[in-house]
């Protein structure tokens, strides 16, 4: 079953590709360790684009990475990643390998902030605990701009939250990266287990076993580059995700006590909208801090919102966080390779924890597919269809002759390529709330469709197929030609 | 069931054979290329006998005190080599067990040797165009395991005693356990033993060829019996450990080196209730001496006692030795031997005083002196009167003759088991009578574990506390929690964001010194932060273990996400510290609706099915036999638990069986003859409190984490 004969696009230059040895890092660089000296709260900055290799060790003292804290004497291997090591004590860091830069960062007043943010939450939870039938612990909003450390704050707390003995709840509400899901996805994860240095929240179950125990997400399909494409949608969605996680916060006392933190895209620091998406989250899920980065009048704007005078009895602390120094923008090639990265790791693993993904070819007429029309749909289909088109100002939707939502349509080529949403609801569903809100089941990889013999192959993460269920696709994440490069 | 008592499965002159090999295995005392020869050209000339034979190999190596089992190991090693089949099959089978019980008892010298003999059974024999390895991969490989995570333990465990003690912490090469990297001893060469094994396979057998390539004794001597400094840098004790000592920091770093020991020695043998029982008690002296004031006399005592727990080459003797480089060797002081594993025979019980001997062994006795002195009279030869005295204090005023009998009834036996030793101390008035089972007073809580005859940590520190040298010991506290104690309020305020807090890095690490050196994570110095970064390691090693095997990473694939019911009712925890029955434990308390979601909808506190039971495979162990019905049980990988489990299993009397024949047994009519056969072929210490099986049923209870009650979380399938 596992993949007899797939044709999947770009899948034969996988041997090559790795052949050719286009993503071994320069051996002579690789040879030449070098030692830092890191000084009490300072640390080390790099980017390491997907073609490099950077390998860090720490020889003596401690540091952590994103508040994770790295086990002295092992290697740890970075690609694709602009991050920085930093120490509370000093250490002494071996690095070798290759980045696009590196260098020491001696401005780290952001640190101690995000270490009394810690010890802000760790109070609110003390407190819930020691309050069994109160509010629960922390409920925490993160919003600002792209680029600002946003998730590099949250991940930090969730480290430092794990290792005091905590569960806390993530929710990540940026369909553009994953958590322990594809790109598209709005997803929630109870933290039950520490995070790794090299992989972050880790990976989510699979049959076998893993380096770092696998965390359970629960998923939502959010096939959208930015709220703001679907901004009801997407301010649904955030209800339906609420709904479940303030359900299992009730469910289990530790992971109430623990609070839950939300990471947003950079697209709800929007003031023409008077920041209603923000002021949603706020109300679904009973927010009860709001901590920015990057903008000073994003805060100016919520403190006055949320904080003045105004808000009352509702009044809740909105806190300015100083950005990281270190925060390094993304540009567009990086955020493609980083999602085409989430893509390929779904279904075929990291190099730790390899898997093995699997081909289904199923009939048009046991499909139940619907299209998600958005305005990143439009303009791929117009793209694609016109392609010396270098316009790419706004397209109307008229082209796609469809105002709906969501629209059952029958397999074309347009799919191929493309991420589909497996849901929980039937196939049989008709009630275009019901496809919006049910949850994700998985994801499949359209490889193949053939129009002539009515019958699509996907590339599956299970080997079980999924039944009479629905399927939704829409603009996000993009179609990914070469799935394995 | 015959087959599984220690003799009963010999015939005569298989029994006859073996005896000859037993005695001359006996009179092997060190690396003897004659008598090894010998004792291989036996083997090879009584093939029909090989499984008679492997079983004497087996249990004199797993009998034979701590420097003569790499000699035994040496005579296997040759048989397998030399003769082959059918001796690789029988030895085989139980390769895993003699190879890791020998070398958690063995010096760090000795393991060194053993791991080069290790090494060589995964190649082909020399000389020899087959190309197939000495033992099967498959046998060799969990052995390797065991190795790797026994290493992983021990500098581990090396490390959280240096966290405590900062003196170390600059040093550039620690010491570390099993000496390995203590200064080599001064032999001029580390041949390995397989160097010999090829030329005198190549020579054909000729035995005199074995004596030309020799080593020398006293080479051997040096190597093997090496002086006492070498053993005890590996166990951390300091160079002053020559001098009797009594300073607090001395015994706490003697407390968590023999602690790491029973945890090395716990992860290679999970199922060995002793050493889990030492373990347990350790880790609670260790708390002890941690939050108590003692005065000298009790530190002293506490030493004493830690010292005869540690585990050293066996007590002095000091008349000279037939082997004329013996009297080189110097044991380490105050370090007696810990004593071979034994299991009595069933025999033993049928006897009058079937009363379990730990009342008057603690009284009058020393339980370390009696191991030690068991350990003696194992040792195959007649050992003098003021060896028996030196072994066991509590002789020093016996009378040769008394002595001498003592020494005459035991040393007949092939294997000496504590009682028999009781039985013959008591029978010469040294001892005095063992009360009868009518009178011996029940342990009083229905949990202690069963007596056993050498008494435990866990007794000693019953007896500390009972001669009030201790306060009672405080309740372990059980999953932990996040402890709110002197933590700093830090308000919800921008005016609390500037001001640096050391005290909330002193949560995060200094209040857990204890380090992973796998994946970094913390645990607290405490006893719960030690027991839970033992069951780190664990998980890191099974997961690694898991992971080498390629057949299972080859298959793996992602699984569905939940659905929205199950993610909620999805109880998370971290699978490397929390047992799989504190998180039932922690579903019942949650999840009380018991609504469920999906697979895992059944509740904790149900009986499960006996197909639904299961335990989680020891590490390297991939087959068992069932005890009860003799069918071989395959482990296999449980997606829930992330784990290797054997399922519909139970643990009895310290064996994996399946769980539907352990319930067909507790119904069936022939219950009694059932339960005593199996309870034989187990070791008689159930027997000796409780006849009844459930008795050993309700042992899955205390097994804990190992034996699951079913962690029935939710399923995300
Ligand atoms: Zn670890
Ligand atoms: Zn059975």
């Amino acid at each position: 079953m596992a993949l007899p004969g797939l044709s999947l696009p770009g899948l034969g230059l996988q041997s090559s590709h790795i052949a050719s040895g286009s993503n071994v890092p320069n051996a002579a660089a690789q040879q030449t360790a070098r030692q830092e000296d890191l000084a009490p709260r300072t640390e080390w900055r790099f980017e390491v684009n997907f073609q490099q290799q950077y390998t860090i060790r720490i020889l003596s003292g401690n540091a952590e990475l994103f508040g994770v804290e790295l086990a002295s004497n092992q290697p740890y291997n970075f690609s694709g990643i602009k991050g920085a090591i930093f120490t509370w004590q000093g250490c002494r860091l071996e690095i070798s390998g290759e980045a696009e830069s590196e260098y020491l960062g001696q401005e780290t007043d952001y640190a101690v902030e995000w270490l009394n943010v810690h010890g802000m939450l760790e109070t609110a939870r003390d407190d819930a605990q020691s309050t069994p039938n109160g509010d629960g612990g922390p409920r925490v909003l993160v919003v600002g701009p792209d680029y600002v450390g946003k998730s590099s704050l949250i991940r930090s707390l969730t480290a430092w939250a794990v290792q005091s003995g905590w569960t806390p709840t993530i929710v990540n509400g940026d369909p553009r990266e994953g958590l322990l899901a594809p790109p598209g996805s709005m997803s929630a994860v109870t933290v039950g287990s520490w995070l790794s240095v090299e992989d972050g929240y880790g990976i989510s179950p699979i049959s076998g076993p893993t380096v770092s125990p696998v965390k359970a997400p629960l998923v939502y399909h959010c096939p959208y580059t930015s709220p703001t494409e679907k901004p009801e949608i997407y301010k649904s969605l955030l209800t339906r995700t609420a709904l479940s996680v303030t359900n299992k916060l009730e469910e289990n006392a530790l992971a109430k006590h623990s609070g839950l933190i939300i990471d947003t895209p950079g697209a709800l620091n929007d003031p023409r909208s008077n920041y209603a998406t923000v002021a949603h989250i706020v109300s679904e899920f009973s927010i009860s801090l709001i901590l920015t980065l990057g903008s000073e009048r994003l805060s100016n704007d919520l403190i006055r919102r949320f904080s003045g005078t105004t808000a009352g009895a509702d009044a809740i602390p909105v806190l300015r966080i100083t950005k990281p120094a270190g925060a390094a923008e993304k540009d567009a090639q990086f955020m493609k390779q980083l999602q085409n990265q989430q893509i390929r790791q779904y279904f075929f693993g990291s190099s730790k924890d390899p898997l093995n993904p699997h081909s289904h070819t199923i009939a048009f007429a046991d499909l139940n597919i619907w299209r998600a029309n958005s305005r990143s749909l439009t303009q791929a289909m117009n793209s694609s269809a016109t392609m010396d088109d270098s316009d790419d100002d706004y397209a109307p939707t008229s082209s796609m002759g469809s105002s709906q939502d969501f629209e059952r349509v029958t397999p074309s080529q347009e799919m191929l390529g493309r991420l589909v949403a497996i849901k929980f609801c039937a196939g049989s569903e008709t009630d275009e709330v019901a496809i919006r809100d049910s949850a994700v089941m998985g994801f499949a990889y359209v490889s193949e469709v053939d129009e002539g013999k009515k019958r699509v192959r996907f590339l599956s993460p299970h080997p079980q197929r999924w039944g009479d269920r629905a399927m939704v696709w829409g603009g996000w994440p993009e179609a990914v030609v070469d799935l394995v490069g | 069931m015959s087959a599984r008592s220690p003799r009963g499965s010999l015939s005569g002159v298989s029994t006859e054979i073996a005896e000859d090999f037993s005695d001359s295995l006996k009179d092997l005392q060190g690396n003897n290329k004659f008598e090894i020869g010998n004792l291989t050209l036996i083997a090879k000339e009584n093939t029909e006998h090989a499984q008679a034979i492997s079983k004497v190999l087996e249990d004199h190596i797993r009998t034979t005190a701590p420097p003569r089992k790499l000699p035994a190991l040496y005579v296997l090693d040759s048989i397998v080599k030399n003769v082959g089949t059918p001796y690789t099959v029988y030895l085989g089978r139980n390769l895993y067990q003699t190879f890791m019980d020998a070398y958690t008892l063995v010096d760090g010298n000795t393991r060194r040797n053993m791991e080069g003999m290790l090494k060589t059974w995964k190649e082909p024999v020399p000389g020899i165009l087959d190309n197939t390895p000495v033992f099967p991969p498959d046998i060799v490989r969990p052995i390797e395991n065991a190795l790797i995570k026994f290493r992983t333990v021990m500098v581990q465990n090396n490390r959280g005693v240096q966290a405590q003690q900062p003196t170390y912490r600059n040093t550039p090469t620690p010491p570390q356990h099993n000496g390995r990297y203590a200064a080599p001893p001064s032999q001029g060469q580390g041949q390995p033993y397989y160097g010999q094994v090829r030329s005198f396979s190549e020579q054909g057998e000729s035995p005199d060829r074995w004596a030309d390539q020799s080593h020398q004794p006293s080479a051997y001597q040096q190597r093997t019996f090496s002086p006492a400094p070498q053993y005890q840098q590996p166990l951390g004790f300091p160079a002053q450990n020559q001098q009797p000592v009594n300073d607090l920091e001395t015994i706490k770093r003697d407390v968590a080196a023999v602690a790491a020991q029973r945890q090395a020695q716990f992860a290679a043998n999970p199922y060995d209730a002793k050493t889990r029982q030492e373990l347990d008690a350790l880790l609670q002296l260790q708390r002890l001496l941690d939050t108590q004031v003692l005065d000298a006399g009790a530190l002293q005592q506490v030493q004493n006692q830690i010292s005869a727990l540690a585990v050293a080459p066996p007590p002095p003797q000091p008349t000279p030795q037939p082997a004329p480089a013996q009297h080189q060797w110097q044991p380490p002081p105050s370090i007696p031997q810990l004593p071979p594993q034994f299991s009595a025979p069933p025999v033993a019980y049928s006897q009058p005083p079937s009363a379990p001997p730990q009342q008057p062994s603690a009284h009058f006795l020393d339980p370390a002196a009696l191991s030690g002195l068991q350990a003696l009279l194992a040792n195959g030869q007649k050992p003098s009167t003021p060896q028996m005295r030196a072994a066991a204090p509590a002789l020093q005023n016996a009378s040769h003759s008394q002595l001498s009998n003592v020494q005459t009834q035991t040393s007949t036996q092939p294997t000496i088991n504590g009682a028999d030793l009781i039985a013959s101390l008591t029978k010469n008035g040294l001892l005095p009578p063992l009360p009868t089972s009518n009178t011996t007073p029940l342990p009083t809580t229905t949990t202690a574990p069963p007596p056993t005859q050498q008494q435990s940590t866990a007794d000693i520190l019953a007896s500390l506390t009972k001669s009030n040298l201790f306060g009672p010991a405080p309740t372990p506290p059980g999953v932990p929690t996040p402890a709110n104690t002197a933590r700093p309020r830090v308000p919800m305020t921008a005016a609390s964001l500037k001001t640096f807090r050391p005290e909330l890095l002193h949560a995060l690490y200094t209040s857990q010194p204890n380090q992973c050196s796998t994946c970094g994570r913390r645990f607290p110095a405490s006893e719960v932060g030690r027991a839970a970064k033992a069951r780190h390691l664990d998980w890191h090693f099974r997961t690694n273990q898991r992971m080498a095997d390629s057949s299972i990473a080859r298959g793996a694939h992602r699984h569905w996400f939940g659905n929205e019911l199950e993610w909620i009712k999805l109880v998370e925890f971290d699978p490397s510290t929390t047992s799989a029955e504190d998180a039932a434990a922690a579903e019942a308390r949650h999840g009380a609706s018991g609504a469920g979601g999906g697979a895992g909808g059944k509740g904790g506190k149900k009986e499960m099915r006996a197909e639904e039971r299961y335990v989680r495979a020891p590490p390297g162990v991939t087959r068992n036999v069932c005890s009860i019905d003799f069918e071989e049980m395959k482990s296999t990988y449980s997606e829930e638990l992330q784990d290797w489990v054997f399922t519909n299993a139970v643990v009895m009397g310290g064996k994996i069986v399946h769980a539907s024949c352990a319930e067909e047994m507790l119904k069936g009519s022939q219950k009694g003859a059932m339960a005593s056969a199996l309870q034989g072929g187990l070791g008689g210490q159930q027997r000796q409190r409780s006849a009844t099986p459930d008795s050993a049923l309700g042992k899955r209870k205390a097994e804990g984490a190992l034996a699951g009650a079913g962690a029935s979380r939710a399923r995300m399938e």
